[in-house]
């Protein structure tokens, strides 16, 4: 049975009269890589926030791991927007305060962190400070130390914000891992690649509001633009159904109007036109997240 | 509640091994051994050296006598003065440095009572010397040579032996205005050393909360701890660790004195005043709390470590007037504006601390500054603890007051 980790219902948040988070409701199944998009402002980080129990709602309700927020904080990873660690304290230090601030004992935090430091080839700096490791180094600690604890559920505001390609493909690989185990995570993230590779749903939010929601390949399909992409040397001319074709670089993107992909296939068959390549085309999800939010926008 | 041990702990093994905390620390002791060593260095009675440091005599004094009855000088003087013929000769020698102040004493002293005081540096400190006890008794036992015996010579070159007895029933014999002044003046100083420790351990906390917010792990910590746990952790812990520097200071006062130092008479007025010693321990805990609590807001509230610096100086500087005006302390413990301050929760800690070992304090002041304590502390910890939320999670600017009170209405 698949148990909701988290659980937002129509929750609103203001300051001083902007409202930040407008009626946002959504759910997160146990298992999933959930991506929570947006521009900036649109009230990613202060959802994220409320839901780690950081900011108190104005409206609305949120249950984590079925408790209200706050209850539940040992079972949850946090790596936040802003982000830092002690720097005069040692690597292993910091791992194991942090980890028995989330309720591990001591001996059991230290175990693992020294696991981690090792499997991220940062065993050697255990004993040394923070302040002495290198930005990609520390990059690597923070995620550590949102991990340490061995949580259920883990939030990654911007997880990719500032890294460099090395700890991209790493952290990426981690998060796979991660839900490989069974972890549910949450990620908000602007890098349309990372999340189009990653995430199995998204909720994209504009101005406080949700504007699109639901798995990842649904909407890539709800919003495919009713092209084909073909690669071919001959020539194609005269299709029935095409409004308009664009070559660049030896592929057809092919504009359908009346017609579907199945029966473009069949036409090309039939005219017996040597094809060697042929795909529905999606749009990207750039594209979708470009063209919702300015129809939200316009709207 | 464990959280609130792990954060206290962690607060108190990073803050005990910082430079400024072990050089503070270590100060204490070290001057304290550093005077054994300048006592032992001039010779046994510490109280004697003091003494001479704060009467110091010439060694070698020149006399011209015009009025003629100092001539000849006492076989008792004769070590120290000396008689010369005139002035000139007598500037001569002091020229020569054979003396170091020379008195010429004119015909009409008697009755005028003038003496010219001829010295090669002059001023205020050759007053001083004129004014000692030995100068005083080298003139007495020569007016009044022939005329009094020895031991009424004696008193009226020095009438008065105070023997301080207190309606309190402490009274004891001093054994001398330098026991005396070192009874008022050690609690004195402890008192001095208990406001400064409160004011070293809640600027780490200061420090402490700026620096988690500056470097933005704050969120980390928040996203595990309440905002609640982590301001009573931290002042737990510095807590603690205040106490371990006083404790240190005070062990060592009493391992010195323990030894040859009990000659520095320190540890003698700490015990007599037990009660002093007991109540500077309830202020101090008090006030660590009152003061650990508004450093911890306002260390939340600035956006660098300087903005919450100086958000702090409001309240060290309420903290320090009673330190700024504690010559006036001494002298009059109990008049009114120093009643005042012992009232108001900002400075009633340091204003007690320091008023404690001077006089005996109305009772009502002590039960009243406490009850005022007792009572603020609980409001300024919740009030605290709102601002340090609000505060922690705004970085780049500073909350505005209208937001400072939103968050303490959003309780």
């Amino acid at each position: 049975m698949t148990q909701n980790m988290l659980e937002v219902r129509n929750l609103v948040k203001r300051y001083n009269g902007f409202t930040a988070v407008d009626d946002l409701s959504f759910e997160v199944y146990e298992g999933e890589i959930f991506g929570l998009l947006g521009p900036n402002g649109a009230g990613k980080t202060t959802t994220i926030r409320t839901v780690m129990d950081i900011f108190k709602p104005d409206a609305g309700a949120v249950q984590v791991l079925g408790q209200p927020p706050g209850v539940a904080k040992g079972r949850i990873g946090y790596l936040p927007e802003e982000r830092g660690l002690y720097r005069d304290i040692k690597v292993l230090d910091v791992l194991v305060y942090l980890a028995e601030l989330k309720g591990t004992p001591r001996p059991v935090a230290r175990q693992r962190a020294l696991a981690w430091l090792d499997r991220l080839d940062l065993a050697d700096w255990a004993n040394r400070k923070v302040r002495d490791l290198s930005r990609g180094m520390q990059q690597k600690l923070q995620f550590v130390a949102g991990l340490v604890h061995d949580p259920e559920l883990l939030i990654l505001d911007e997880p990719f914000q500032g890294l460099d390609p090395v700890n991209v493909e790493l952290l990426k690989g981690l998060i796979r891992e991660l839900q490989a185990q069974g972890k549910t995570v949450v990620l908000s993230a602007h890098q349309m690649n990372l999340v189009e590779a990653l995430c199995d749903r998204i909720m994209l939010i504009h101005r406080g509001r949700a504007v699109l929601y639901g798995p990842l390949d649904e909407i890539k399909r709800r919003y495919a633009p009713n092209a084909v992409r073909l690669r071919t040397s001959a020539a194609i001319q005269g299709l029935p159904g095409v409004a308009r074709t664009e070559q660049r670089d030896g592929v057809f993107t092919l504009t359908l109007e009346g017609t579907t992909p199945q029966a473009v296939l069949r036409t090309l068959v039939e005219r017996d036109i040597l094809v060697e390549a042929f795909e529905v085309a999606t749009a990207p999800l750039e594209e979708i997240f470009i063209a919702v939010v300015k129809e939200a926008s316009d709207a | 509640m464990h959280k609130v041990w792990t954060i206290a702990r962690h607060e108190y093994l990073v803050n005990v091994r910082r430079t400024g905390f072990i050089v503070m620390t270590a100060m204490v002791p070290l001057l304290g051994a550093l005077g054994l060593v300048v006592a032992s260095f001039f010779g046994g009675q510490a109280s004697a050296f003091f003494e001479r440091q704060f009467a110091p005599e010439p060694k070698q004094i020149g006399v011209v006598d015009h009025l003629g009855a100092f001539t000849p000088i006492l076989p008792t003087h004769q070590d120290r003065y000396h008689l010369f013929a005139d002035e000139e000769a007598g500037r001569a020698a002091l020229k020569a440095d054979e003396i170091t102040t020379l008195l010429v004493i004119p015909q009409d002293y008697v009755e005028s009572g003038q003496v010219m005081v001829i010295s090669k540096g002059g001023g205020f400190s050759e007053a001083v010397r004129v004014d000692s006890a030995s100068m005083r008794a080298f003139f007495v036992n020569h007016l009044v040579r022939d005329e009094v015996g020895p031991t009424l010579r004696q008193r009226l070159a020095d009438p008065i032996e105070p023997v301080l007895v207190s309606l309190e029933g402490e009274g004891k014999p001093g054994g001398g205005p330098l026991n005396v002044a070192l009874n008022f003046m050690v609690p004195y100083f402890l008192g001095l050393l208990l406001v400064m420790s409160i004011l070293v351990s809640s600027g780490y906390l200061l420090r402490g909360v700026a620096e988690e917010k500056t470097s933005r792990i704050i969120e980390i910590v928040l996203s595990s701890v309440t905002a609640w746990e982590l301001l009573a952790g931290k002042v737990l812990g510095l807590g603690v660790l205040g106490l371990t520097q006083v404790v240190v200071w005070l062990v060592s006062a009493l391992g010195l004195s323990g030894g040859a130092a009990s000659l520095l008479g320190v540890a003698v007025p700490l015990l007599a005043h037990s009660q002093v010693f007991f109540l500077g321990l309830v202020y101090y805990l008090l006030g660590f709390l009152v003061y650990a609590v508004l450093m911890g807001a306002a260390g939340s509230l600035g956006t660098t470590m300087q903005e919450s610096q100086q958000l702090a100086g409001i309240f060290s500087m309420a903290a320090a007037i009673p330190l700024m005006i504690s010559g006036f302390v001494v002298s009059n413990p109990n008049v009114l504006l120093l009643r005042v301050l012992s009232w108001f929760p900002l400075t009633a800690p340091t204003m007690m601390l320091l008023r404690l070992p001077m006089a005996k304090v109305p009772t009502v002041d002590i039960v009243g500054s406490i009850a005022v304590l007792a009572l603020s502390i609980p409001a300024v910890l919740w009030a605290g603890a709102k601002v340090f939320r609000t505060g922690l999670l705004m970085y780049g600017k500073r909350p505005a007051l209208a937001q400072v009170v939103q968050a303490l209405r959003e309780a």
